[in-house]
């Protein structure tokens, strides 16, 4: 009997380390769990801290949110692969602790310097199967981190508005998910080509990358 | 302006039943292989019926976010990659193909190479001569061209200027564009229209010669009976989401697939291993794999300008690779970037003071396979990087490096695990010339897929004959770059094109 008692204690202080505690996120998501944003969260912040060469921060950027639409994309098994990618570096620190004290905790409960002195250790790591970890890691940290407009504008790499001429392709599809009818041109709306006219850089940006666009 | 299509396109919204459809040749595969092969044929005067898994898009439809782009536009979200060397690699899926979200490079097949194909796979109709009239008929109906100066830009200069100094040969880049305007959007679909993508030429004109082009219905098998070939089944398909409905079935004389070398195979492999006395269906797989490049300099390079790849070198094909220049959305080139934290924030603003370049690499010793997985469409890929052919990326990189020193960089970022993270002369970069590299040390990725369902000569060793017909079935034909009996070295799309324009000269003669 006592053996089963301590059984579920440990059971219980198992799962209570792996998945009770998070923060409330501020915002509901649609895939992300309150874990895995709150790990995303705390990624974030170590990869790209306040300060420096560019203003924006992880936190600013709302990473978390892009990558909750991001899975919203994918297909189930991408999405299962990606989060357990999460998992496992959210995690690995409660068996390869990071340094300094209470390190044996899970990632996004580390502080601010050991966060950063664990995202090294994997960046360093002899073993590739860890540097690999850290990359897709930290390729979907910045893919978040530039759909932050400001960081694009503030690098002067913004996309500029381009009117796009109607050619003959646009009278035969129609978007993606509507019917034929919904095509809004006609032959009369067909237009010149590009003549081949470079972009001006100083030109207005497309609207979505504008400052104030949501 | 040239008469409008009067063909039929259908879209997901308009499939309200299961259905079936009788035509001569059924083509499975919009990209550059079927849609040539659908125009050719309905020309011909056959009944066509083009079939592809993707919709079409408009350029309302075009998401400028690298990331969500690929998780629309690439099968698997974009995160596809092989086993054995984990390296990335992707396969569009979209009317019109990879051609909606490449850079439009078009090279011909060097002489050494379709000599190779020649001598090595028993060919005799695949010489220079036998393919030129070929490439020159959908050159000329692209308008294949060298990319205009006025939309270089610097990142494609300084290239140049850099291949200048070392007397490396380069040229601007061939590519199917008309007008271009330098917005380096290639790769999330060009808003300016001028791109030639395959679903603004080629499918508008089979639709113009009244071929029926059916989007989002992925073909799951080829069906056979009494040893021919009766048509392809399969369901209709949701876009992004790929959740299946309606069924279909398309009954047709003939039966071209061009579905891409890594679902060709699949597609072969889940109609009862058709096609296969030979073996080969799946084997083989070639890529050329990429390295890349980041090169800071002083001056302001505004990267974002330029045709996306205007300019390359075929200076080093003989030694096994091409050089290129790269644009891309900045979050693709940025996940490329080492470091984190202060000093991984201080490169990204580096950007616009630098140029990325790359490299491909012939890696005919490097071969793996496609599999069906048990369960959908998506292959089980496997392939293993040579060591040979590793040490052809090395010299690659040690190129790329002398190259952008040459061009006046003030350091460049190699990005190979185990040197310094930035490099700040030529003399330092010594170290990628001398130290020896792990495979693991580089981060590949898989340009370019050929050779899973290969021609040759001897109906034992490979798929399809010189000209796409299966050697085991008169009426199955395949016309993508699974056909290529090894890599060309060069962007292959013209080659497939060319290909697969005369698979369809003999198709419709035969038909």
């Amino acid at each position: 009997m006592l053996g089963w008692v301590l059984f579920a204690i440990v059971v219980g202080y198992g799962v209570a380390r792996v998945a009770v505690g998070h923060p409330r996120p501020d915002r509901r998501f649609a895939r992300l769990a309150r874990g895995e944003a709150a790990f995303l969260a705390a990624a974030a912040e170590a990869n790209f801290p306040p300060g420096g060469d560019i203003m924006a921060s992880g936190f600013d950027a709302g990473i978390p949110a892009y990558v909750d639409r991001l899975l919203e994309v994918l297909r189930p098994r991408t999405r299962l692969q990606m989060r357990m990618l999460f998992f496992l570096v959210e995690h690995a620190t409660l068996f390869f602790p990071a340094p300094g004290r209470g390190g044996f905790r899970r990632f996004s409960s580390l502080r601010p310097e050991q966060r950063v002195a664990v995202l090294e250790a994997w960046e360093r790591s002899r073993f590739w199967q860890r540097r690999f970890v850290f990359a897709s890691l930290r390729a979907i940290l910045t893919l978040g981190y530039f759909a932050h407009t400001p960081v694009l504008r503030q690098l002067g790499l913004a996309p500029l508005a381009i009117e796009s001429p109607v050619c003959e392709a646009d009278l035969l599809y129609p978007r993606i998910g509507a019917l034929p009818e919904s095509i809004p041109y006609t032959r009369d709306d067909l237009s010149e080509p590009s003549d081949g006219t470079p972009l001006a850089l100083d030109g207005p940006l497309d609207p979505r990358y504008a400052e104030g666009a949501p | 302006m040239s008469a409008l299509p009067t063909g039929d396109l259908r879209v997901f919204a308009q499939y309200e039943r299961d259905f079936t459809e009788d035509v001569d040749v059924a083509v499975v595969g919009s990209g550059p292989g079927g849609a040539v092969v659908a125009k050719e044929l309905t020309d011909a005067g056959k009944r066509v019926a083009l079939l592809e898994e993707g919709p079409p898009f408009t350029p309302a439809d075009f998401e400028l976010d690298g990331a969500l782009s690929m998780a629309r536009t690439m099968r698997e979200g974009g995160l596809r990659a092989t086993r054995g060397t984990v390296m990335p690699t992707m396969q569009a899926i979209a009317l019109g193909g990879g051609s909606l979200v490449n850079s439009a490079i078009c090279n011909r097949a060097p002489d050494f190479v379709l000599d190779d194909w020649c001598t090595q796979f028993e060919l005799e109709h695949t010489t220079r001569r036998d393919l030129d009239p070929h490439y020159d008929a959908v050159g000329k109906f692209l308008g294949i061209a060298p990319t205009p100066e006025n939309v270089l830009g610097q990142r494609n200069l300084l290239f140049k200027r850099g291949c200048d100094a070392l007397g490396y040969a380069s040229e601007p880049t061939e590519r199917n564009v008309r007008g271009c305007r330098g917005s380096g959007e290639c790769f999330t679909g060009c808003r300016t229209r001028a791109k030639q993508s395959l679903d603004l030429t080629y499918v508008p004109a089979a639709l113009r010669g009244g071929a029926s082009v059916l989007t989002s219905v992925r073909v799951e098998r080829v069906v056979a009976e009494g040893g021919r070939v009766r048509g392809v089944a399969g369901r209709v398909v949701a876009p992004f989401t790929g959740r299946p409905s309606h069924r279909f079935r398309v009954n047709a004389r003939a039966v071209v697939l061009a579905a891409g070398c890594m679902a060709t195979p699949v597609i072969l492999q889940k109609s009862g291993n058709l096609v296969n006395r030979s073996g080969q269906v799946g084997e083989n797989l070639q890529f050329h794999p990429g390295v890349a490049m980041m090169g800071v300099f002083r001056d302001e390079v505004t990267p974002q300008f330029g045709a996306t790849q205007g300019y390359q070198s075929r200076h080093f094909l003989r030694d096994g690779f091409k050089l290129e220049t790269l644009w891309a959305p900045p979050a693709v080139l940025a996940v490329r970037l080492p470091g984190y934290g202060e000093s991984l924030k201080r490169r990204l603003a580096m950007i616009p003071h630098a140029a990325i370049w790359d490299a491909i690499a012939s890696c005919n010793r490097s071969i793996g396979r496609v599999r069906a997985r048990a369960r959908g469409l998506d292959p089980n890929l496997s392939w293993r990087l040579h060591p040979q052919d590793l040490r052809i990326l090395a010299q690659a990189l040690w190129t790329l490096s002398e190259i952008f020193f040459a061009a006046g960089a003030d350091s460049i970022v190699p990005g190979v695990y185990g040197i310094p993270e930035e490099i700040h002369s030529r003399a330092e970069a010594e170290v990628l010339r001398t130290r020896p590299l792990e495979v693991s040390d580089i981060v590949i990725g898989g340009n370019h897929a050929f050779c899973t369902t290969r021609m040759h000569g001897d109906p034992r060793r490979g798929v399809v004959d010189e000209y796409g017909k299966c050697h085991d079935v008169e009426n199955l034909w395949i016309a993508d770059t699974g056909v290529f009996p090894r890599c060309p070295s060069v962007n292959p799309m013209w080659t497939g094109m060319a290909l697969a324009h005369r698979t369809a000269q003999a198709l419709a003669e035969r038909l």
